[in-house]
């Protein structure tokens, strides 16, 4: 019978059942089965509500909706492509640079391809670039920045897996840089072999972005400083993060309006937030249930049997993580599967700040794979190109992403370089 | 099949989401307030905002579930859907109805399952702690919440012909 209702939740769950439902139909039958207590569930809840950086997910976010709704993504642009966009394969260093300070803010919710694609797609394919190679550059791009601060993905794994989250944000920087390099060069080469015509440096169109865009550069130097500098914890980060941005938009720029734009700022706001966190929610539970349960214990005792060394762990994490960034999203396959890997990974002598690591860029990959590689959907509506078309383009960049997750996964001292 | 929304259904889930888009919204402008307010409290003149901790977690509560309800008024839970995304958008709208009843059954467990929890924590709390389980009612409050607006969602066609308002 449980078998049943489990194989039926998870049919519903492929068929469109909202994915907090789905935990939380799991949740229930998981207490029925052990004779507890469904208001166990809520024992969970109440826990998590406890966890003092929560409140910096609603508030992080509210400044990345801000920002899209702003003039944010076209100073960006105009700022790297007066910095960088005269070296050859410029402008689409442009594109990665721009994506990955966005996706820092906007936390990869699709947000950066609809903000920032829209804008790129026709500057790259003007600057001679092929139609093919924008498309990749694009969909692949827009989960870029999810390693650095102050990432919601990175917050969350820290909530969930009781990590410290500056430690987190600390981990993510060089991945990120890497992973911008190996990107760069390889736009470098193309544009240098396939003679991409290049603008002229000028210091004049410098000068102006740089007024322009001043005040956003400001943004990540002050999360930064100010978390890491210990004069703010990441919740005060966050509200000042928000404040800032609000003050940016509305008195310096003056692209919102609080009038016309405030309540549609909020209701985007709490829609996103209120998907997330519900799945937090109730999959907390679940998660708790199946550890009672000892299925992590489980796993591991045929683990054991099967692999002997870190190395063939890591291998078969990253085989794993790999499948589920293909079917999951980045919120939820934190919530659900983070708690149940942790408890192997420390086994296997994995640090927890690594694992988060190795675990967000194999789902950073996902998110361009199919079947359910949001990217791929989010660009695909964007540029209006089929999802397969969207996939083959991006294989170059899923190849060099696939080197970068070779190297950040079997070289710890990448993500945990500040220990020494 | 959905059944066509009477006016008064259609009246009422406005005015359903006008509440949750206010609650959701001024919890978030709330949270903004108090948090930057303990920052400026404790920099500037060395002291907070009395149970202002207290106060935050349960508002990134009230942004959770009215932002949630909010969620399936716009059709934007997040869902693995891999089967769905294969199929015709006129098939995959003919699944929804029942998804939804499904969901309203679920939410409702939980609403059921965190009331009586929270009338078991009401009976023993210390008078001076009263205020913070009167907020505590969100979480009973919200799954009922979203149990209605699944319900809602499940048995009526919008005029728009979409599932939400």
């Amino acid at each position: 019978m449980t078998f049943l209702i489990i194989t039926v939740l998870v049919l519903l769950a492929l068929l469109g059942l909202p994915l907090f439902v789905a935990l939380a139909g799991g949740s229930l039958l998981a207490t029925f089965n052990a004779g507890l207590d469904p208001a166990l569930l809520i024992v969970e809840l109440n826990r998590l509500a406890s966890s003092p950086y929560l409140a910096a997910i609603p508030l992080f976010t509210l400044a990345g909706v801000v920002l899209a709704a702003g003039g944010a993504p076209e100073r960006m642009i105009q700022l790297f492509n007066a910095m960088v966009g005269w070296l050859p394969g410029g402008m689409a260093a442009v594109a990665i640079a721009s994506c990955a300070f966005f996706t820092a803010f906007s936390g990869a919710s699709g947000v950066t391809i609809l903000a920032l694609g829209g804008l790129m797609f026709p500057m790259l394919l003007h600057a001679g670039y092929s139609e093919r190679l924008n498309l990749g550059l694009l969909t692949t791009s827009g989960s870029l920045g999810l390693l650095f601060p102050p990432s919601l993905a990175i917050l969350l794994y820290g909530i969930v897996a009781g990590v410290s989250i500056d430690e987190m944000f600390l981990a993510g920087i060089v991945p990120g840089l890497l992973l911008m390099l190996m990107l760069g060069l390889f736009c470098l080469y193309v544009g240098t072999r396939h003679s991409v015509p290049r603008h002229k440096f000028s210091w004049t169109n410098l000068g102006r972005a740089a007024r322009e865009g001043f005040w956003d550069i400001l943004l990540p130097i002050g999360v930064i400083v100010g978390i890491f500098g210990g004069f703010l914890t990441i919740t005060e980060a966050s509200a000042c993060t928000a404040i800032y941005v609000l003050v940016l938009e509305v008195v310096i720029h003056r692209e919102i309006h609080l009038g016309k734009h405030l309540m549609p700022i909020l209701s985007d706001t709490t829609i996103l937030v209120g998907s997330i966190l519900i799945i937090l929610s109730v999959a907390m539970g679940l998660t708790n249930l199946l550890i009672d349960a000892q299925v992590p214990m489980i796993i591991l005792g045929w683990m054991e049997e099967h692999v002997d060394t870190q190395l063939q762990f890591l291998l078969l994490l990253n085989i794993f993580l790999l499948v589920v960034g293909a079917m999951m999203d980045i919120f939820s396959a934190t919530v659900v599967v983070v708690p149940l890997v942790l408890p192997i990974a420390l086994r296997y002598g994995v640090d927890p700040v690594h694992l988060g690591i190795i675990f967000l860029a194999n789902l950073e990959i996902g998110y361009s794979t199919p079947p359910v590689g949001i990217n791929l959907f989010i660009a695909s509506q964007r540029f209006g190109r089929p999802v397969l078309s969207l996939f083959r383009a991006a294989l170059p960049f899923l190849a060099l992403m696939l080197i970068w997750l070779a190297l950040v996964t079997y070289i710890p001292a990448i993500s945990l370089w500040w220990r020494g | 099949m959905p059944i066509p929304e009477p006016a008064w259904i259609g009246n009422f889930r406005r005015a359903l989401l006008r509440m949750e888009t206010l609650v959701a919204g001024g919890s978030l402008l709330l949270l903004l307030a108090l948090v930057f307010g303990q920052v400026l409290a404790r920099n500037f003149f060395d002291s907070s905002i009395p149970s202002a901790d207290i106060l935050s977690r349960y508002l990134v509560l009230y942004i959770t579930f009215f932002g949630g309800a909010l969620a399936v008024d716009y059709d934007k839970h997040i869902r693995l859907d891999v089967i769905a995304a294969c199929l015709p958008v006129e098939r995959c709208r003919k699944f929804k109805p029942p998804l939804y009843l499904v969901s309203a059954v679920v939410c409702a467990v939980f609403a059921w399952a965190a009331g009586r929890f929270w009338y078991d924590d009401w009976q023993y709390v210390a008078e001076h702690e009263r205020w913070s389980s009167i907020l505590a009612l969100v979480t009973p409050f919200g799954f009922g919440l979203l149990a209605l607006n699944f319900l809602l969602a499940g048995l009526f066609a919008s005029r728009s012909g979409n599932p939400a308002p």
